[in-house]
Parts: C-alpha cells; structure tokens; sequence
C-alpha cells in the first residue's frame, strides 16, 4: 500500500514528466524518486513511453502537398491584389 | 534521473517552448514574408500532426491544404511575434472537429473529462520491481508502427493531447488553448490517454511474446 509520499508521486508523475510542476514541487518529487525504487521504476516507464511516442513519429509532408499549399497560396496572393 | 537532472529536462523543454515564440517580427514590408516562411516551416508537423488525426494520408493531406488556406486568410488575425505553431494547430484542430471527425463513431467525451475524473485516473500503483523491469523490456521490443497503432486506437481527444505533449512538447497551457478546453480536460485526457495507451503497449507486447515463443517452439 504506497505511502503518502508515494501517492502524492504516482498522482503527481505526468505532471513531473512533463515538467510542469514548480521548483518546490520538482524537487520533493524528485527527492522521494530517489529513495523509492518503485516508484522511481514506474517514472521510468512513463518517461519511455512519452519517449517512444515521440520517436515513433518523425516525418515528412508528401511532397505533392508540400506543391498543393504553395499554389493554395499563391492563389490566395493573387486574389488580394484584385 | 538525477535532481538537478530533473530541473535541466525541463528548463529544456520551456526552452524549446520559448524558442517557438522568439522572434517577433519588425512591421515592414517583409512581414508577410515572414510569416509565410515561418507558417511552412511547420508543414511536416502539421501533417505528421493529420495523419494522427484523421488516420489516412488522403484526409490527413486534405485537413493541411485545409489549414493552411484558413490561415493564409486570416493571416492579419495573428499577432506578430506570439505562438504560430499553436495558432496553426489551433485551426487545424478545430477544422478537424468540424469537418473530420466521424462525429456517430464516438460518443463525446468532454464533459465527462473533470478535474476529479483525472484525479482518480491518476491513481498508479506501485509494482513489482520484476514486473516492471519486464514491462521496460518489452517497451523496448516494440517498434515505432506498433507506437503508432496503439495510438490510432485511442479516441480522438486522448490521442490529440498525448500527441500534442508527447510529439510536439506543447505545455498543457498551449494543448488547452489548441484543443479549445480547460487545461484541468487536458490532463484528464492525458492521463486516460497514457494509461490506455499503456495497456495497448502491454497487450501488443504480449502478442509478440507469444508470437515468438510459438516460433521458437517449432523451431
């Protein structure tokens, strides 16, 4: 059954992860993941996640809708100075 | 990851954020200049950004040319020198909701989506320290389409916000003013949209893992 401390953590590690908490917050937070494997193992976790999210998705626009823009653009130039 | 560690991350990420916004642009006749320079450099994301969203590259480049028209036209709406990456996904988003989403497929989830909601989500429990080595493993075994499926799976708010934080680093402030809700919505959606994205991990994970032990055991 996790401790006060560990509950304040586990509600509190999104936050923590994405780095919204304030200094005062970061550190006490911090401080108990250093000395709470568990909880510190399921900060890990998220982190990866969030990680591999965010490598799982780099790409390029297709370069038919890069040229579609451009003329949509261009076009839109063209109508003003009517 | 070490205190000061934990400070440095996200000292980055405001920075990142920051970095975004700098650049306010003098009035002068290159001012739109600017801007169109500025609002293309962002088109991959926009589309990468799309295709989450709508879930084929056909609607996904439709949804970009889309914002991009709406943007162009009301270029003088935006403010020199403020966010024109969230402004831009601000249209996206809500062209999206309009015109995009299969409204019958899913039931609206936002009202359901309360601070208490999202309070309760959070409830994570301590595991074993077995089970969660072994769950980091398995994470590690996935590949980035299995990523992606999982997140297909999600509803569309809670792949929108695990999108927009995870892939983009916008802060919760920015998901809130992109996506048009409260910031206590967004962290409820977040929070929902990491656990159940977590449990499609998981399942995926165990999918491979009996893949595998059924090919090791003809082999």
């Amino acid at each position: 059954m996790p401790k006060r401390q560990c509950e304040e953590a586990l509600n509190k590690l999104f936050e923590y992860i994405d780095g919204e908490l304030s200094d005062e917050e970061l550190l006490r937070i911090g401080s108990h993941l250093k000395e709470c494997p568990p909880c510190e193992a399921e900060r890990r976790i998220n982190e990866k996640i969030r990680l591999l999210v965010s490598k799982a998705h780099s790409g390029q626009a297709p370069h038919q809708l890069r040229e579609r823009v451009l003329s949509t653009i261009q076009m839109a130039r063209e109508e003003s100075h009517h | 990851m070490t205190l000061t560690g934990s400070i440095e991350t996200r000292e980055v990420r405001k920075g990142l954020r920051a970095r975004r916004q700098v650049g306010s642009l003098p009035m002068s006749d290159n001012t739109n200049l600017d801007f169109e320079v500025e609002a293309l450099s962002y088109m991959d994301q926009l589309y990468a950004a799309a295709l989450r969203m709508t879930r084929n590259s056909a609607d996904a480049e439709d949804l970009v040319q889309e914002t991009y028209a709406k943007a162009f036209a009301a270029q003088d709406k935006f403010t020199p020198g403020t966010n024109l990456k969230a402004w831009l996904y601000r249209i996206q988003t809500n062209a999206f909701i309009n015109s995009y989403r299969k409204k019958q497929r899913e039931p609206k989830r936002t009202d359901a989506d309360t601070v208490e909601d999202w309070q309760l989500a959070s409830a994570a429990q301590h595991q074993s320290a077995g089970l969660a080595s072994a769950e980091e493993t398995a994470l590690d075994a996935l590949g980035d389409n299995e990523i992606r499926d999982a997140l297909a799976e999600l509803s569309d708010d809670f792949r929108m916000a695990v999108y927009l934080s995870d892939v983009e680093g916008f802060a919760y402030k920015e998901i809130a003013e992109i996506m048009d809700t409260p910031v206590g919505t967004v962290m409820s959606r977040l929070h929902r949209g990491r656990r159940m994205l977590r449990e499609k991990l998981r399942d995926y994970a165990a999918e491979q893992g009996i893949r595998d032990y059924r090919a090791e055991a003809q082999s």
